[in-house]
């Protein structure tokens, strides 16, 4: 017992205490006195996953809990054997840590005492509700208590690969099943513990992946020293509680009662551990195998079939060959909710199988740990620790960010940078600046270069002096021809559709943000659509600063999308000539993806392909066969910089990283690629059609983790760097294109999103990768790359394998660009050539 | 075409910026209304499991960005629909004006295999607003849809729940036809065109 404060009761010292001496309750030294429950064994950090996102994930306790029988119900004699205490005694608890209140320390200590004798003092905690079914999905705190009496069967699954989390999930005899149990062992320090002593017993606790102590393994020891635990012959998986001669027929459980109390570390089943397969198969049909197992586990043999991919759960549950207890999972609220939103099991798990890699991701690393490294722990006695992904160079890192304080003491007293625009640039890439002390309404307009960095105090002052008097020339040029309609009576349409436009998308962005909600002031114009509804100032504001910049740049003019890059800048600024000035130097960059040609946006989505092909050649060749290489799913997060996938906080924090330019004018592609990266596993292996990918990048919309997406952005860019500096070294005959990233040329002089470009899409799509690459930039590039080429390395495989001797491989002008801090703006009548203005 | 397969109805929206497609679509298959849609950007679905004539069918209805030049990236989900719904709003002339343009574009870029029947439903939406802001009558709207082959014309209020349940049966029933002859003219190398007699034609107002 390694609680010495904690003096050990007088007469605890067996398995099953009895609860006859009433005294004894009122003994321990317990917050709460006199009332509770005897908290036998506990572990911690066992979470239930309520959604696939890890966000959710509720942290709790798996407790063993003793409670006093009903009156009459069993004698009070002390000497009660071990074997004799009545299971329904004897309470399988799960309960989360937000529930426990004082009786958390209790549950702490309880869970870090050894366990590998019984409990030798009694721990009072308070009673957890009591249930026999399932709690509701959804709603209240999933906290159960349910008499082991009723338990049927745990359904034990040890972590493995795939299966980051070992899990137990309780089986009712009502037949209910309780949430999956997931087990973080690497953050249970009990579990750590356990895990180090048997390593130092056996000094091989690594006997391979399934041989690994968890803390599943340790709610069975509990369990068997109360009642009988049988594993099932039928399935490995399954253990019976106290089965019934039937149930043991029925699942031929392995010799009878499991002997094997001791040595937990080789019950995790390994394949064979149960009865042949042959009787196996005669015994229960498959769909009651099936049912036998939890819903995951269905949902995971769902995507196995192939043929469920076009089938709804809907359609499963209507099949009159299924038994009624199939249907009746598939009812559970996660399956319909898979049924109400998509058409496609693939997708519900794949999105599940995300959260699930989620969260693992310290797990994963946990997982690779070699015997010296537990020694190492060992030896400094630390329990958890830290492991550096080896990927990560110190240059990743996220710091902390920039306050006004660091900011203002770049600057001397005349207000003159001292330090280099890359230092700043640096820090700003890897910290942001913060939040909440206004260095952004500062900073933002050196990023968006309304100021010139080597720029004075003084001149910052002249340069917004003369740039307001600008804005109020602008906004009333426009005004005037509002009011006055003068000009040709196309040319007054077209102003009429604009501002139609610029307020039926202003009325309709970040109203969520408290500065965009309510309308609290009455419509200005009496003939506006808007009338009705009312408006405020800040959303007339809006409104001005979109019409001016619809002035400033009239042959684009407003486009859908750019009350989304607006609306950050005028938040942070909140003056209208200022925010304008610093949204035109944003759209000096984002102009092109408002293109009416799209030729902007091709060129990024391009460019993608090219930046997937080389550097995660399987994962392009998948999205290949799911005809999905156009990389549209990206279109959203592309054009508007990620707004629309961000909660407001990240994507300012994200603009000013992407506006340093600090590795590349194009590293929102990397950002991209990051995303892409970490979801690959789950689309190679369950996504297989365009509309498939497309939903599932669509919904990954407030699910992404900024921090760790920047991090891998930058080592992916490094990587990156390092292969082109590979390849140009392997040949270094074809000098190097310098050509800049230019726009593709419009395929015809007037409007070129007609047939023609999407034929040279369609063919640049039926084509190879090389062709392609070669023909959607042969507009641009005349150096000796032209055409031929494939995008990188010969590290593809499949198409255009024929012509791989023949072909030179040079890295495709678009992802050379990609190395290019220069931000690539468009020149004058690029947008004419383009297509011009909205008509 | 022995067993009957599966059925998934691929359905595209279409129609200028603001005219109410996603709030339509997301009447229709969560029976929820928003005032507060954000402007689509790309493209996203949703889907909805329906009985037609006693057939179990799943609609992929897909919903678009409006403002028109985001539609030359579309190809690759306008590909395999099976109809086309086109939506204008009432109180919007330059939306109805557009409807035609619309209706071109897809066909351009669908390039189903016969354009001429392919199915089209006209969907003029915001009816709830007050009468006085109507600028689209309803003459004027059928008299549109009879001259482009009969095409079925509902009126609708998203934000009331108005008729868009009847809409989108029509809609339903239409692709359904279509995606029938489509699978029929598959089976055969040389597309024999026998259509059955649908229910085009005349309002289903």
């Amino acid at each position: 017992m390694t609680n010495a404060e904690s003096p050990p009761s007088p007469t605890a010292s067996f398995y099953a205490m009895s609860d006859d001496d009433e005294g004894e309750y009122n003994t321990i030294r317990h917050t709460k006195t006199g009332r509770g429950v005897k908290l036998l064994y506990t572990k911690s950090k066992v979470y239930i996953h309520p959604s696939p996102s890890a966000k959710d994930n509720i942290p709790g306790f798996i407790a063993l809990i003793q409670q006093k029988s009903a009156p009459g119900s069993r004698p009070t004699s002390s000497s009660s054997a071990p074997t004799a205490s009545a299971p329904s005694d004897l309470l399988l608890a799960w309960v989360p840590e937000s529930c426990l209140g004082d009786a958390y320390d209790t549950y702490v200590k309880v869970d870090l005492s050894d366990t590998s004798s019984p409990p030798k003092q009694t721990y009072l905690v308070p009673a957890p509700p009591i249930t026999v079914s399932s709690p509701a999905t959804g709603h209240g705190t999933y906290a159960f208590a349910i008499p082991v009496s009723q338990v049927y069967s745990l359904l034990v699954r040890p972590p493995s690969i795939g299966w980051w989390f070992g899990s137990v999930v309780i089986n009712t005899r009502a037949g209910d099943s309780f949430p999956a149990l997931f087990f973080h062992d690497s953050e249970c320090q009990s579990t750590i513990l356990q895990r180090r002593r048997l390593m130092r017993e056996s000094f091989d606790p690594f006997q391979g992946e399934s041989g690994m102590f968890w803390g599943g393994d340790e709610v069975l020891r509990w369990l068997k020293r109360y009642v009988r635990v049988e594993r099932a012959g039928a399935d490995p998986n399954t253990y019976l509680i106290e089965p019934t001669e039937g149930d043991r027929r029925g699942f031929s459980a392995v010799d009878g009662v499991d002997k094997n109390r001791k040595g937990s570390v080789t019950e995790a089943p390994k394949g064979g551990a149960g009865g042949a397969s042959g009787p196996q198969d005669g015994a229960m049909d498959p769909f009651t195998k099936f049912v036998k197992e939890t819903r995951w586990n269905i949902l995971e043999k769902l995507s196995q079939v192939t043929t469920f991919t076009r089938r709804t759960a809907q359609a499963v549950a209507e099949n009159p060959k299924l038994p009624p207890q199939v249907r009746r999972l598939i009812a559970t609220p996660e399956v319909q909710t898979l049924s109400e939103e998509f058409d496609s099991a693939r997708i519900y798990l794949a999105r599940w199988a995300m959260g699930m890699a989620e969260q693992s991701e310290r797990e994963r690393d946990a997982r690779i740990w070699t015997a010296r490294d537990v020694l190492e722990m060992e030896d400094t006695g630390v329990g958890e620790f830290e492991l550096l992904d080896v990927s990560t160079s110190k240059g990743t890192e996220r710091r902390k960010s920039v306050d006004m304080g660091e900011w203002e003491a770049w600057f001397d007293t005349e207000g003159r940078l001292q330090v280099t625009p890359d230092e700043v640039k640096e820090r700003v890439f890897h910290g942001g600046l913060d939040a909440d002390d206004g260095v952004r309404k500062e900073a933002w307009l050196f990023l968006l270069g309304v100021y010139e960095w080597d720029s004075s105090r003084e001149e910052r002052t002249a340069v917004m002096n003369s740039k307001r008097d600008e804005y109020i020339r602008l906004k009333g040029a426009w005004w005037e021809r509002m009011i006055e309609g003068a000009g040709p009576e196309e040319e007054m349409e077209w102003w009429r559709e604009q501002k139609n436009r610029i307020e039926k998308d202003v009325h309709r962005t970040d109203r969520h943000i408290p500065l965009f909600a309510g309308e609290d002031i009455p419509h200005p114009d009496p003939d506006s659509p808007f009338v009705d509804a009312g408006t405020n100032v800040h959303l007339e504001q809006m409104k001005d600063m979109l019409l001016t910049y619809n002035e400033y740049n009239k042959e684009l003019g407003y486009v859908q999308g750019m009350s989304d890059l607006l609306a950050p800048i005028y938040a942070i600024v909140q003056d209208d000539a200022v925010a304008f000035w610093g949204f035109v130097g944003f759209m000096e960059r984002m102009e092109r993806n408002f293109l009416r040609d799209q030729s902007g946006m091709r060129l990024q989505l391009l460019t993608l392909d090219h930046l997937v092909q080389l550097l995660d050649p399987a994962l392009y060749l998948h999205l290949q066969k799911a005809d999905s290489t156009n990389f549209f799913f990206f279109f959203r997060m592309l054009l508007v910089w990620y707004k629309r996938e961000f909660e407001w906080p990240d994507v300012l924090r994200l603009w000013e990283v992407l506006w340093t330019d600090y590795l590349s004018a194009n590293f929102h592609l990397f950002v991209a690629l990051a995303i892409l990266e970490k979801h690959r596993d789950v689309i190679m292996q369950h996504l297989q059609h365009f509309d498939e990918v497309l939903k599932y990048v669509n919904e990954l919309s407030n699910t992404i983790d900024l921090p760790s997406t920047l991090s891998r952005a930058e080592a992916l860019f490094n990587r990156f760097q390092r292969t082109v500096a590979a390849l140009d070294q392997k040949n270094p005959l074809p000098p190097p294109s310098t050509a800049r990233r230019r726009l593709p040329a419009p395929t015809s002089p007037k409007s070129s999103d007609d047939g023609k470009s999407n034929a040279a899409l369609k063919a640049a799509k039926a084509g190879s990768i090389a062709s392609r690459a070669g023909g959607a930039s042969s507009g641009v590039e005349a150096g000796p790359a032209k055409g031929k080429g494939k995008v990188g390395a010969g590290n593809e495989a499949g198409d255009g394998k024929e012509e791989e001797g023949k072909r030179v491989k040079v890295v495709s002008p678009e992802l050379r660009g990609l190395l290019s801090r220069k931000v690539v703006k468009l020149e004058k009548g690029d947008v004419q050539k383009h297509g011009g203005r909205v008509r | 075409m022995a067993a009957r397969k599966k059925v998934l109805l691929k359905i595209i929206i279409l129609g200028d910026s603001g005219v109410g497609k996603t709030s339509l679509m997301n009447q229709y298959v969560n029976k929820k209304f928003s005032a507060s849609y954000k402007a689509t950007i790309g493209a996203d679905f949703l889907t909805k499991e329906v009985l037609v004539d006693d057939r179990l069918v799943t609609m992929q209805i897909w919903d678009t960005a409006g403002q028109e030049r985001f539609q030359s990236l579309g190809v690759a989900f306008y590909r395999g629909a099976d109809c086309c719904v086109l939506v204008y709003d009432v109180n919007n002339s330059k939306s109805f004006e557009t409807l035609d343009s619309w209706r071109d574009e897809f066909l351009i870029q669908a390039s189903p295999m016969d354009p001429e029947n392919f199915p089209f439903v006209v969907i003029g939406n915001k009816i709830d607003m007050e009468e006085s802001k109507r600028v689209i009558s309803l003459k004027r709207a059928q008299a549109f849809c009879q001259s482009k082959g009969g095409m079925p014309y509902f009126e609708t209020s998203a934000k009331e729940a108005t008729n868009v349940e009847q809409a989108f049966e029509v809609i339903a029933k239409q692709a359904l036809l279509q995606e029938e002859a489509g699978d029929f003219n598959n089976d055969f190398p040389e597309p024999i065109t026998i259509r059955p007699e649908s229910d085009q034609g005349g309002c289903a107002c």
